[in-house]
């Protein structure tokens, strides 16, 4: 499969989530949106951005407030720049085997460190569909330290988009919504919240 | 471990001293500030005395009325300013085989552009039968003078280079030298054909900034130089050879002793401002070639918080000879020293990018050690290191 240019590099790994750098001159993913990493032969990883971080290269150096425009800043204190990375957690919820089928569970390794990340295309997004199994890790094993509506929203509306959103995506926004609701127990002020915001 | 409660009353007593200094040096800087005075008016007959005198100390040379002092001009925008800075990993006798490491980071800024700024650093191993090519004499000694003197020689090679990389045609420069310009540490090495070939090839390189035109100051932060306080004793008599009379000054009290030239342009600079433009007259200053000899002013430096430091800001004569170059680095120093809180921005990032941190010299001893083994040649660490290194209950 043709792949876009990678957005970054692994450099933190395991099964369950990974940490990317993402490269100075790219595009950050969005919270919510889906990236892959490929292995070796047909193997890939499907990963849920559920953290961006933007911070000092350097542990002992902590970014300050400087008081100037971002054009001052890159005139005259141009290492400043130099010294940021913006990091991505993704939380790893579907790999696809050496057949090409794609599984929404956890992979049997994780990826390399240094092994390129990549956006997901539409395709691989709309692959990513219903039964939504995805949805049940995401629920039941939440990143503590995400709030987990708020990475459903994004999820859910990224899902509606690459469906075609208002020419077709709302079908696919009906099954996840089905598939969720089951999984909140019915709690229908929960769900309400979470579609309310969607669309 | 230090045991912090006795040393309560050495403190008191410290505190004490300190008190007694800084009353002291109230006087001390009153009294100097008269001498100046005086030597402002008649500074190239005092020039004059101290050349026939030939005092041993250190003395100031003079081009100008001492008590000059410039405002600071604004810098030119864009300009590009290269600075360089050094740290070594020295020899350690614990450990054999004998080696050392130098590393020297270069930093480009295109200040007033949005262009891309060059930073990295470049290391280089140095042990014995390197050092035997070039100076044949100190093999087998390898001190921290040595090392020391090779890392400083470094650090200029690589601004020069730095310099030479950055430089844009229609673009003014300045290049950024951490510490004094004057290797006057390198004699003590007790081998004059090693001195001699360490100085040579340093003033090489002064030499072809000049031969490129490009403009290079050092800057040292609180200075402890002696140079115009020894001009204004030589004025009162305080020094080893008898001054004329003509150049007694009131008060008569009290001695100079122990100022330094920060604490008198201290209280003549307003902050911002330079001194007027000394001659270095250090020995070493002999083996200078003409042109590169050492010039120096000192800079009233504000920091954001209000309070301010003095620096020395060397530059060589041919540097010192051109008014709108002295502006140029003074106007770049100060403008520097205000994005960095008091010290110059790019040196403070030259800094950060030489240092190495102490993980990464454990890397890197890990790394010689795994080498030295695999190739049959394991290194042996004293028991002393290894007992520092791991200290046992």
């Amino acid at each position: 499969m043709q792949q876009d240019a990678p957005i970054g590099e692994v450099i933190e790994s395991s099964t369950r989530q990974f940490v990317a750098e993402v490269y100075e001159e790219v595009e950050v993913p969005a919270f919510g949106s889906w990236v892959c990493v490929e292995g070796e032969g047909q193997n890939m990883l499907f990963g849920l951005v559920s953290h961006v971080e933007t911070g000092s290269y350097d542990s002992n150096r902590e970014a300050v407030a400087l008081g100037l425009s971002s054009e001052e800043r890159a005139e005259e204190m141009p290492m400043v720049q130099e010294l940021l990375r913006t990091t991505v957690r993704a939380q790893v919820l579907a790999c696809r085997d050496r057949e090409g089928h794609v599984r929404q569970t956890l992979p049997p390794h994780p990826p390399d460190i240094h092994d390129f990340v990549h956006r997901c295309a539409d395709e691989h997004v709309r692959a990513l569909g219903a039964p939504f199994d995805f949805l049940r890790t995401l629920v039941e094993h939440p990143d503590p330290a995400v709030p987990v509506d708020d990475l459903l929203v994004a999820v859910l509306r990224r899902t509606y988009e690459a469906n075609g959103a208002e020419h077709g995506g709302r079908e696919a926004l009906v099954t996840a919504g089905r598939a969720l609701s089951r999984l909140l127990d019915d709690d229908h002020e929960r769900l309400q919240s979470i579609l309310r915001r969607v669309l | 471990m230090l045991d912090i409660s006795q040393l309560r009353a050495q403190l008191d007593e410290f505190q004490d001293y300190e008190a007694s200094v800084r009353d002291r040096r109230v006087e001390q800087r009153r009294r100097a500030r008269a001498v100046l005075a005086s030597c402002d008016e008649q500074w190239p007959k005092v020039q004059a005395a101290v050349e026939e005198a030939q005092p041993r100390r250190l003395v100031a040379a003079l081009q100008e009325a001492p008590r000059t002092t410039t405002d600071a001009p604004a810098r030119p925008t864009p300009i590009t300013v290269v600075a360089t800075d050094g740290s070594q990993i020295y020899p350690d006798r614990h450990v054999d085989p004998t080696f050392f490491l130098l590393n020297v980071s270069r930093v480009g800024f295109q200040y007033g552009t949005q262009e891309e700024p060059l930073l990295d650093s470049v290391p280089r191993l140095r042990f014995e039968d390197d050092l035997r090519d070039h100076i044949d004499a100190v093999l087998g000694s390898m001190t921290t003078e040595l090392v020391s003197a090779l890392r400083d020689e470094m650090e200029l090679e690589h601004l020069l280079a730095a310099a030479q990389e950055e430089k844009i045609d229609g673009r003014p420069l300045v290049a950024l030298a951490d510490g004094t310009l004057i290797r006057w540490m390198i004699r003590g090495m007790n081998n004059e054909a090693a001195e001699d070939a360490l100085i040579a090839r340093y003033t090489d390189y002064l030499q072809s900034f000049r031969a490129a035109a490009l403009p290079l100051a050092s800057y040292v932060s609180m200075p402890a130089t002696t140079e115009v306080v020894n001009l204004l004793r030589f004025m009162v008599g305080e020094l080893d050879v008898a001054s004329p009379d003509a150049f007694a000054v009131s008060p008569s009290k009290p001695s100079l002793e122990g100022l330094l030239d920060r604490h008198v342009f201290d209280s003549v600079l307003a902050p911002g401002q330079r001194s007027a433009t000394f001659g270095s007259t250090s020995h070493i200053q002999r083996a200078y070639p003409e042109g590169s000899e050492v010039c120096y002013f000192y800079l009233k430096v504000p920091s954001t918080s209000g309070t301010t430091e003095m620096a020395r800001v060397e530059v060589p004569r041919w540097v010192a000879d051109e008014r709108s170059l002295l502006d140029r680095i003074h106007a770049t120093v100060l403008r520097d020293c205000e994005k960095g809180d008091g010290y110059p921005l790019a040196l403070s990032e030259a800094h950060e990018r030489a240092v190495i941190r102490a993980s990464e010299r454990e890397a890197f001893f890990r790394l010689m050690e795994r080498r030295l083994r695999r190739a049959g040649l394991s290194p042996t660490n004293s028991r002393k290191r290894r007992s520092k290194q791991a200290p046992r209950v």
